[in-house]
C-alpha cells in the first residue's frame, strides 16, 4: 500500500516541503554527524599538520594561563597544551572506543549468528548465557573487571567489551532472525544452496543496514563509557593524553582554571555526538514507515 | 498473577546461580594472589609454610568449585567478609552506603520518566520542524557525558549563583543536582524510545481509524497509544534503572553523594575484592528485582496476558 494515499491531505500545511521527507528525515543530522567524523579522523591522523608542541611537554613557568596566542587553549596545571593535549587525546580515546567495539562485535556478530540459525538447545544455551552477564547493570560490571584487573586502559576496554557485548549478540540474533524467515531465503535453501551461501548471500545483506545504525549509536555510547572511566581515574593514566582523563586532572583548579573544563568536555559531546547523529540518520534513512497525521 | 510470579522466579533461578557464578569467578580469575596480597598489606615477608595456613585458613586450598559452593553458602546469608581496607564487615560498609545510592537512583529515575515522556509526546506530535528541533536537543543530550555536565552545573549553580552546596550531609536539597545530572542524560535516551514507540504505533492502521473518527490529538496518545506501549516502557524503564546504578558512581564521586559508588573507587584504588564482589552481587540484586517488577508491570497492563496467566 503506497504510504503516501493514506495522509489526510486537507490537513497537510506546506505540501511543497514533502520533497524534503522522501528524500530521508533528517539528511543534515547525517551529514553533521558523518563531517565530524572525518573531521576527528583527520585531526587524529594528522596531528604534524599544526605546529604544536608534544602532549607531554611541560611549561612550568607557564602553569594554569588562559588561552592566549601561544597556547590557542591556555595550559593546564603542569604548564601543558590543553590543545596538543586535546589532539593527542583523539587516537587515545577514539581509539580505545574502536578496538573495544571490535571486541563487542568479535564476540557478538559469531554468538548471535550461531544462535539464531542454530536454533533449539543451543540457542536456548547461548541465549541464556548472555543473559546472566546482561543481569548486571553494564558499568557496574565493568568497574567490577576493571577492580580486579587494575586500573588501566586496556582493563577498562576490556571490562568494557566484556559488559557490552550479550545485548549486542542478542539485537545481532534478533536481527538474522527476521532476516532467515523471509520468503527468498527458505527459497534459497529449497533451490539447494548450501547453508553458508545463504548466510552470506542472502542474510548478511539484509542485517548489514540495521547493523550499521546499531554499530553507530553502540560506539557513542561506548565511546561515553570509557570516557567516564578515565575521568573516574580507572582508565588512560596519566601522563596519557584522554578526555576524560584530561577533565579528572581539571577538577582540583575547576574555579581558578574553567578552561581546562570546555574543550575536554566539548571534545567528547562532539564525538559521542557524531556517532550518535549518524546512527540516527542511517535509521531514518532506513525506516519507511509513515506515521498518520491530522 | 501469585502462578506466574512463582513460574518466573523459578524460571529466573538458573540466571541467580549463574550470576553468582560470574562474581565469584571474576575474584577468583583475577591477577594476583589474594594471601600475599594480604601479608603484604600487613607487612609480613611470608614464609613457605605461614602462607600454606592462611591458604588454608580461606579454605583456598580447596578446588575451583568447592571454594564456589562454600563462598555461595555464606553469601546467600549476605556473609562477604570482611573489607582489607577498613576492617569493617562487607555488609557493614554496603548498608552504610546503599540507602543514599537507592535514593539516587530512584529520584533520577523518576526525573528520567518525566523527561522521556515529555520530550518523546511532543517530538512526536510536534509538526515537522519543531519535531526535528526536539530531535535535535534529544540527541544532543544524549551525548553529553554525564561527568561534564555535572562540572557544568556545579560551576553554574554553585560556583557562579551558589544556589547549591557541594559539600552536602546527604540531606534531600543536595540530592537536586546529582539526581538532575543523572536523569537528564537517561531521560534524553528514554525519550528517544517514547518518540521511536509512538512513531510506530502511529504508523499502525488503529492509530488511521481513530483519526478518521474524528479524534484529537491528545485523545489518541492518552487513549489508545498510551496503554499499547506502557509494556515496553516499562522494560525500558527497567534498563534504564540499572544504567542508573553504574551512572551513580560517577556523578556521586562529582557531587560527594555519601553512596556506595564513593565505596566502589576506593574498593578499586585499594583492590579490595571482597568490597568489589559484594557491590557486584548487590548491584545484580538490585537489577533483577527491578526487572522481575518491569515483568509484572509488563502483565499487568497487557489485557491478554493478563487474561492467560489469570485463566491458568
Amino acid at each position: 500500500m503506497s504510504n503516501q494515499t493514506l495522509r489526510i491531505p486537507a490537513l497537510r500545511i506546506l505540501p511543497r516541503l514533502t520533497w524534503l521527507t522522501r528524500t530521508g528525515r533528517h539528511p543534515i543530522g547525517l551529514a553533521l554527524g558523518i563531517m565530524l567524523l572525518v573531521g576527528f579522523a583527520l585531526i587524529g591522523l594528522l596531528p604534524a599538520l599544526l605546529d604544536l608542541p608534544a602532549p607531554e611537554h611541560m611549561d612550568l613557568l607557564a602553569r594554569l594561563s588562559p588561552p592566549s596566542a601561544a597556547h590557542p587553549l591556555g595550559t593546564d596545571h603542569l604548564g601543558r597544551d590543553v590543545l596538543a593535549r586535546l589532539i593527542g587525546a583523539v587516537p587515545v580515546s577514539l581509539g580505545a572506543a574502536l578496538s573495544a567495539m571490535v571486541a563487542i562485535l568479535a564476540i557478538s556478530l559469531p554468538w548471535g549468528v550461531i544462535a539464531a540459525l542454530a536454533g533449539g538447545r543451543t540457542d536456548a544455551v547461548m541465549m541464556r548465557l548472555a543473559d546472566i552477564i546482561m543481569a548486571f547493570p553494564m558499568l557496574v560490571l565493568a568497574l567490577a573487571i576493571i577492580g580486579f584487573m587494575g586500573a588501566s586502559l586496556e582493563a577498562s576496554i576490556l571490562g568494557v567489551a566484556a559488559a557490552w557485548w550479550p545485548s549486542n549478540a542478542r539485537l545481532v540474533r534478533a536481527l538474522v532472525l527476521s532476516a532467515s524467515h523471509r520468503d527468498f531465503v527458505r527459497a534459497a535453501y529449497l533451490s539447494g544452496a548450501s547453508r553458508m551461501r545463504v548466510v552470506l548471500r542472502h542474510v548478511l545483506p539484509q542485517i548489514l543496514p540495521p547493523l550499521a545504525v546499531i554499530i553507530s549509536l553502540e560506539t557513542a555510547s561506548v565511546l561515553l563509557a570509557l570516557s567516564s572511566l578515565s575521568f573516574l581515574g580507572i582508565g588512560a593514566q596519566p601522563p596519557t593524553p584522554e578526555w576524560g582523563a584530561m577533565l579528572n586532572e581539571a577538577r582540583p583548579f575547576f574555579a581558578q582554571a574553567p578552561h581546562m573544563l570546555i574543550a575536554p568536555g566539548l571534545a567528547v559531546t562532539f564525538a559521542v555526538l557524531a556517532f550518535n547523529l549518524v546512527g540516527e540518520g542511517l535509521q531514518s534513512v532506513l525506516d519507511k514507515r509513515e506515521p498518520y497525521r491530522w | 498473577m501469585l502462578r506466574f510470579i512463582l513460574v518466573r522466579l523459578a524460571a529466573a533461578l538458573p540466571t541467580l546461580l549463574g550470576m553468582s557464578f560470574v562474581a565469584f569467578a571474576i575474584v577468583a580469575l583475577a591477577p594476583g594472589d589474594p594471601v600475599m596480597m594480604e601479608l603484604r598489606a600487613m607487612g609480613i615477608v611470608p614464609k613457605p609454610e605461614d602462607i600454606a595456613a592462611i591458604q588454608a585458613e580461606y579454605g583456598l586450598d580447596k578446588p575451583f568449585f568447592a571454594r564456589y559452593f562454600d563462598w555461595l553458602g555464606r553469601a546467600v546469608r549476605f556473609e562477604f567478609g570482611t573489607s582489607v581496607a577498613t576492617g569493617r564487615t562487607v555488609m557493614a560498609e554496603i548498608m552504610i552506603h546503599l540507602p543514599a545510592t537507592l535514593a539516587l537512583a530512584i529520584s533520577a529515575l523518576l526525573g528520567a520518566i518525566v523527561i522521556s515522556l515529555t520530550l518523546g509526546s511532543l517530538a512526536a506530535m510536534a509538526g515537522q520542524f519543531a519535531g526535528a528541533g526536539l530531535r535535535g536537543v534529544t540527541v544532543l543530550l544524549v551525548s553529553v557525558p554525564s561527568f561534564w555536565l555535572a562540572l557544568l552545573l556545579i560551576y553554574i549553580f554553585v560556583l557562579r549563583l551558589g544556589w547549591a552546596r557541594l559539600v552536602g550531609d546527604g540531606s534531600l536539597s543536595d540530592l537536586i543536582l546529582p539526581a538532575v545530572t543523572l536523569s537528564l542524560a537517561v531521560g534524553a535516551a528514554l525519550g528517544r524510545m517514547v518518540y521511536e514507540r509512538i512513531r510506530s504505533e502511529m504508523s499502525e492502521d488503529y492509530v488511521r481509524l481513530a483519526i478518521a473518527k474524528g479524534l484529537g490529538p491528545m485523545q489518541i496518545l492518552i487513549g489508545h497509544i498510551a496503554p499499547r506501549i506502557a509494556g515496553p516502557l516499562a522494560t525500558a524503564w527497567a534498563n534504564a534503572f540499572g544504567g542508573l546504578l553504574g551512572g551513580t558512581v560517577i556523578v556521586e564521586s562529582i557531587f560527594g553523594w555519601p553512596g556506595l559508588g564513593q565505596l566502589i573507587l576506593e574498593a578499586i584504588a585499594q583492590r579490595d575484592f571482597p568490597v568489589i564482589q559484594a557491590y557486584l552481587v548487590f548491584m545484580g540484586l538490585i537489577f533483577f528485582v527491578t526487572s522481575l517488577i518491569a515483568d509484572l508491570a509488563v502483565v499487568l497492563s497487557d489485557p491478554q496476558l493478563r487474561r492467560r496467566y489469570s485463566d491458568e
